[in-house]
């Protein structure tokens, strides 16, 4: 791998412990992936924060990181927590894993990282251009500016991504390629058109192509359709970047004349959402994984306005707090069902501690909540969910 | 001996060895607290230069490996086949000394080794490394196999190839040209075929095996005392027999595409 003086001085330790640590780190991952060096990022997204998922070792691997002075150069954000910062008591979230949690964030924040934490911070908070290298985990919101944006990033795990953000450089291989950006089969999509229809082909095409690139034909998604394929995509598969006939900036650069074609109709469909549905009784429904836009806002909230809650089943809306902030008209309706909650989800929450069964319209969510947080789940329809507890 | 890997995480570190067999997930698979594994025979990762094929699962698992270093229950070393993002990862931000690229097969519990991950190597403290030939020779279509007596200091009691060492200045071509006019009296040149150097361990000892292939059609092998018996078969046939390890690699690597 060639590095540069500026690099090699950092490595050899002149910088400061912190810079070489975050160097040797991005150098070794690099080696792994035949880098031929390192590039220059416009920002960076932080996955690992939460307590339920880094637990202790974690916590204290962001301890030294603070205590050796480290501090991010390039604008960057971190991913949900295990709990609304304000309104955790509401979560049924302990003290003590409260405690930890904002520890965690404050020690982010003492990094110089944005702890707006959300999974969908391209919609405000921090949004890459066309072109931009960037350094993303979090693997919904990294196909997602890969895709929808054309920026580039390889899929980056949460230390590899902090590292590169205090460097302000990750190393050159994958996806900030261009040759490996090709789209590599072609999905020939029929489908209805709805949100929850385009995760169910997220689901489905995840399932069948892996770590692949996919080229859909016969989809016309807007943000919200393609944030809810993506995140099904990365979860039932590893799929990192994906194209779009039509949408996508990258989607007409490459020869698509010989590639493989998959059809994905009703039948594939069909058997997606069957796969993840083990319960038709819930006691949660958590709707915004990835987290609620403001347009998911406004929709959800007419179909709840002038409508009572029925049932004790609870409702949770997840979003960012930017989003809570914007849209505070429909946060008021919304309110009367259940809260709606910032800087988490029902995923990276310690939910199995409170409930069992759990709905939602996210196949990401219906992939991971059986593992992640013990549940049997329910995967439908927004109108479907909220049938239960109007 | 010294086997040379790639270097993945810096730093020097001696002990014995712990070997796993299957790839190795830290979350769940190793307990922070104690060290203790929980997965495959168990054990404990303390101190130990931790030897396993690659790493998997989730990516917590970096973290439970800096917990292992802030328990003080780390391993001292980690050797891979094929690094990957997670253990990478883990042992950057733990300062465990990793490296990677080396045949885990050769490496054995017990063995003391000296790990250098700025260069990338590992030393084999206890281990010598032998040079040695073995051939296929072809008969008509059907390969030579020897079995081996009870009494041979190496391998006893199976089935190899025409095989030996190398003598001190020797090629490996002139050494499969010696050994098997020793073994079976048969005169053969020049090889059909060669293949890079494979690696057995046996006890203390890596063999260095030099693959070769011969054709002697119509020869008619006669033993010496080394072996007890030759037999003239087929693939498939060999693969019924116990088998000095390594022997069907070399023969399907001889014979491929053939």
């Amino acid at each position: 791998m060639e590095l540069t003086r500026e690099e090699q001085a950092i490595l050899d330790g002149e910088s400061g412990e912190g810079a070489q640590k975050a160097i040797e780190l991005v150098v070794a991952l690099g080696r792994i992936y035949g880098a031929e060096g390192l590039v220059d990022i416009t920002s960076a997204h932080l996955s690992g924060a939460s307590y339920k998922t880094i637990g202790d070792g974690g916590l204290q691997y962001l301890e030294d990181m603070v205590r050796s002075g480290s501090k991010v150069k390039v604008p960057s954000t971190l991913n949900p927590i295990g709990m609304d910062m304000k309104r955790w008591k509401e979560m049924h979230i302990p003290p003590e894993f409260a405690e930890r949690q904002l520890r965690i964030v404050s020690l982010y924040r003492s990094m110089g990282v944005k702890t707006t934490c959300s999974c969908t911070p391209y919609t405000g908070d921090n949004v890459p251009r066309f072109g931009d290298h960037v350094a993303w985990a979090e693997s919904s919101a990294l196909s997602f500016v890969n895709s929808y944006i054309g920026a580039r990033t390889n899929r980056e795990g949460g230390p590899g991504a902090l590292a590169a953000a205090i460097l302000g450089k990750t190393a050159n291989y994958g996806l900030h390629l261009d040759r490996n950006r090709a789209p590599t089969v072609i999905i020939e999509a029929d489908i209805d058109g709805s949100l929850f229809q385009h995760s169910l082909l997220g689901q489905a095409v995840g399932v069948r192509i892996g770590s692949r690139i996919p080229y859909y034909k016969g989809i016309r998604p807007g943000v919200e359709e393609a944030k809810t394929m993506a995140a099904a995509m990365a979860a039932s598969g590893s799929v990192a970047m994906f194209h779009v006939e039509g949408i996508t900036p990258e989607a007409e650069r490459y020869d698509i004349s010989e590639l493989e074609t998959v059809h994905i109709g009703r039948r594939e469909i069909e058997e997606a959402r069957e796969k993840l549905n083990s319960t038709d009784d819930v006691e949660l429904i958590a709707l915004g994984c990835p987290h609620l836009t403001d347009k998911e806002m406004h929709e959800i909230a007419s179909l709840l306005k002038g409508k009572k809650k029925k049932g004790d089943t609870e409702i949770w809306f997840c979003t960012s707090e930017t989003v809570r902030d914007r849209c505070s008209e429909d946060v008021k309706v919304m309110e009367q069902f259940g809260p709606v909650i910032a800087d988490t989800c029902m995923v990276v929450a310690p939910i199995e501690g409170t409930f069992s069964r759990t709905g939602t319209n996210s196949c990401k969510a219906a992939n991971y909540l059986p593992t992640l947080c013990s549940q049997r789940v329910m995967c439908q329809d927004i109108t479907e969910l909220l049938k239960v507890i109007q | 001996m010294i086997i040379e890997g790639r270097p993945i995480s810096k730093g020097k570190a001696e002990g014995s060895i712990l070997r796993l067999n299957e790839p190795l997930s830290f979350l769940g698979g190793v307990e922070a607290s104690s060290g203790d594994i929980k997965v495959e025979k168990g054990g404990n990762v303390a101190d130990r230069v931790l030897v396993f094929p690659s790493g998997k699962g989730s990516t917590v698992g970096s973290f439970v490996m800096y917990d292992l270093k802030v328990h003080s229950k780390a391993p001292v070393a980690i050797i891979n086949s094929t690094a990957e993002t997670i253990v990478a990862t883990g042992a950057v931000i733990s300062s465990i000394p990793m490296i990677d690229r080396i045949d885990v097969d050769l490496l054995r519990d017990g063995d003391r080794a000296i790990v250098n991950a700025d260069n990338g190597t590992v030393e084999l403290v206890d281990v010598k490394s032998v040079e040695s030939v073995s051939s296929v020779i072809l008969i008509d279509g059907k390969i030579l196999v020897l079995k081996r007596p009870a009494t041979a200091r190496s391998f006893p009691d199976v089935w190899s190839l025409c095989a030996g060492k190398i003598e001190y200045g020797e090629s490996p071509e002139a050494a499969a040209v010696r050994e098997i006019e020793e073994e079976t009296g048969i005169a053969v040149t020049r090889p059909l075929k060669d293949l890079l150097p494979i690696h057995v361990r046996e006890k203390n000892v890596i063999w260095k095996v030099y693959p070769f292939m011969f054709k002697a059609d119509g020869a008619v092998p006669v033993i010496n005392e080394e072996n007890e018996e030759f037999r003239l078969l087929d693939i498939e046939e060999i693969k019924g027999l116990e088998l000095v390890q390594g022997t069907l690699d070399v023969i399907e690597a001889l014979t491929a595409d053939d």
